[in-house]
């Protein structure tokens, strides 16, 4: 390559040519992937390989020595009816949150769309949810739900006269807390991305369905549900996939209790493994939780996330 | 000019069906989302008897600091401040200088093609409870365990996928013309990226870190097993108010006002890139 540091009367920027430099210059694209790639490698590819060897030994903090022990852990786990009734729990309260705010954030969605006066405060507030850390959201939802002294328990009591409902550790209503919870967090999430493909339905195809005298029903029903299909897909899919992980509101709102009959599976694997030390049952059960989640991933996230739906 | 006048879309009615139904949803949505809000503000400057009264006091009479104050320093709370601001820091600098050059690797050369792209994004899904106990034995073995070094390498990783889609997107749908035009005049191939395409990226670039710092100050899971009693952030301090009694509710509340107020600002700042935020770029917002 020649070296000229003039173009045309131009003065170049002289270009150091080193060994190095040529050798960094072809292998460019590979030296920028490296620094994160080797990191994401070092922090979890090797801890998920390490925890095959520990899901297939004893490791234990109260029984010594790591002996082979097969399948043992996996049937410890599967056979816990505590883990069982875990993942029951972790996929009623997902799929209740993740319905009931798209739905909430749909209504929301379509009630701001158009301009009208106050609209960028409300977006404002509309928002704030999603940057609360989870934890501080469990612990302001139990100040306000807790009896006697919170303030929800007594208005229902003025409203419906005076009940015996403990809001946190009663049947039903700890899961209806905890959904309510999730719900005032991630409502907003739902809504900032359903609002954003409402905005991008062309205007075109509303005037062309009102001119040919579509009702209102017919029109969402099939020019705006359609049109906005694959941003209900991507903020359905995001969401569930982040609620099935479910811990922060759960440990701080009920602990899991009363007894075990809040654990979410996250919550059960924290336990086994963080207070009841069975490491090799606990990182058992997380490999099954993580191949149960990879096959959702597969199916949801690779069909969702091709370039032409940027 | 226009040859035909377009309909109006809808009609402004003053008070339709319509405008009525959606105010009254949005009111209710509004009270519903402030509500414990205004409850926590308040109950950080209750005075400590009046968190035993039935009914509630709505509005305390002799506001007072004293929770802030407990909070801060009996509870811990600034120590755990202090580690959150260096953590999440460093952490957000470390991601997103590495998650753009990787996310400029994709975008320009298609590096690896997608499967290595989605091989990063999937880490994004990765249930943490599948990965924290190897972490937690490596660490325990490597001594980083409850040090803030330690915290801000597991940060770091978490968010990559996020630092680096989100920067994906944005170099995609930059036009690389100057970049080559740069190489044309001599520039090396970092030349390029460093002074030509980065500053053109700048702001994708502070939406980028403004998710990732709130993704680190948030953060809870994590922080929770791998801290103990040096380097806990701010979030970990409220499994201390577990089956709190009354006489604490004060300080809660304290602590999660000084949590909540930062990445509220932040967030605000960022409004504008919330929707490819929160969808790492497959959106574009």
């Amino acid at each position: 390559m020649a070296r000229t540091d003039t173009v045309d009367g131009f003065v170049l920027p002289r270009r150091r040519v080193g060994a190095w430099s040529i050798w960094a210059d072809r292998h460019f694209r590979w030296l920028l992937v490296a620094p994160a790639a080797v990191l994401i490698l070092a922090l979890t590819i090797y801890p998920l390989v390490y925890s095959v060897w520990v899901a297939f030994v004893n490791f234990d903090f109260q029984i010594p020595g790591h002996a082979f022990v097969g399948l043992q852990n996996f049937e410890h786990v599967v056979e816990d009816p505590i883990a069982r009734r875990s993942l029951l729990t972790t996929a009623i309260l997902s799929v209740s949150s993740v319905v009931l705010e798209f739905l909430l954030g749909l209504g929301l969605a379509m009630s701001m769309t158009g301009t009208f006066r106050g609209r960028g405060v409300i977006m404002l507030i509309l928002i704030v949810p999603l940057f609360v850390s989870p934890v501080v959201v469990g612990q302001i939802w139990s100040l306000i739900l807790q009896r006697p002294y919170g303030p929800f328990d007594y208005l229902v009591t003025q409203l419906f006269g005076p009940t015996e409902i403990s809001w946190l550790t009663g049947n039903p209503w700890k899961y209806i807390s905890l959904i309510v919870a999730d719900i005032w967090q991630w409502t907003p999430f739902m809504f900032v991305i359903l609002l954003a493909g409402l905005t991008s339905v062309s205007p075109e195809l509303y005037e062309a369905a009102e001119l040919d005298g579509v009702s209102r029903w017919q029109t969402f029903w099939n020019i705006t549900l359609p049109q906005i299909t694959p941003l209900i897909l991507i903020a359905v899919t995001f969401r569930f996939l982040d609620a099935i992980k479910l811990f922060d509101i759960i440990f701080i709102m009920t602990g899991g209790g009363p007894g075990t009959s809040t654990y979410t599976t996250s919550f059960y694997l924290y336990q086994t493994g963080f207070q009841n030390f069975h490491l090799g049952q606990a990182t058992a059960g997380s490999w099954l939780f993580l191949i149960l989640t990879a096959v959702l991933i597969m199916f949801l996230v690779r069909r969702l996330l091709r370039p032409e739906t940027a | 000019m226009r040859a035909v006048r377009r309909p109006r879309a809808r009609r402004q009615g003053a008070l339709s069906f319509d405008n009525l139904v959606r105010i009254v949803y949005l009111g209710l949505f509004l009270a519903f989302l402030l509500a414990p809000f205004y409850w926590t503000v308040i109950t950080s400057i209750k005075p400590i008897d009046d968190f035993m009264n039935i009914p509630p006091v709505w509005f305390p009479e002799q506001p007072t600091l004293i929770h802030y104050r407990v909070a801060m320093f009996t509870y811990r709370g600034l120590d755990g401040l202090i580690n959150s601001v260096v953590v999440s820091t460093a952490a957000t600098v470390l991601s997103v200088l590495l998650g753009t050059l990787m996310g400029y690797s994709f975008a320009r050369f298609n590096t690896g093609g997608q499967h290595l792209s989605f091989w990063v994004l999937s880490q994004r899904f990765l249930p943490p409870v599948a990965v924290v106990l190897p972490v937690f034995l490596l660490y325990r073995y490597l001594g980083l365990n409850d040090t803030r070094f330690g915290l801000v390498l597991v940060y770091t990783v978490m968010t990559l996928p996020l630092s680096a889609w989100m920067m994906f997107a944005y170099f995609r749908q930059m036009p690389a013309e100057l970049e080559e035009a740069a190489l044309v005049d001599g520039y090396s191939r970092w030349g390029a990226l460093w002074r030509v395409a980065l500053p053109l990226a700048l702001p994708g670039v502070v939406a980028a870190a403004v998710f990732t710092f709130i993704f680190c100050w948030t953060e809870f899971f994590f922080a929770l097993i791998l801290t103990s009693r040096h380097a806990f952030t701010l979030p970990t301090i409220f499994r201390g108010f577990l089956g709190f009694q009354a006489s604490s509710y004060g300080e809660a509340s304290a602590l999660a006002i000084v949590s909540l107020v930062p990445s509220i600002i932040l967030g605000m700042l960022v409004q504008r890139h919330l929707v490819r935020g929160l969808t790492l770029g497959a959106v574009r917002g």
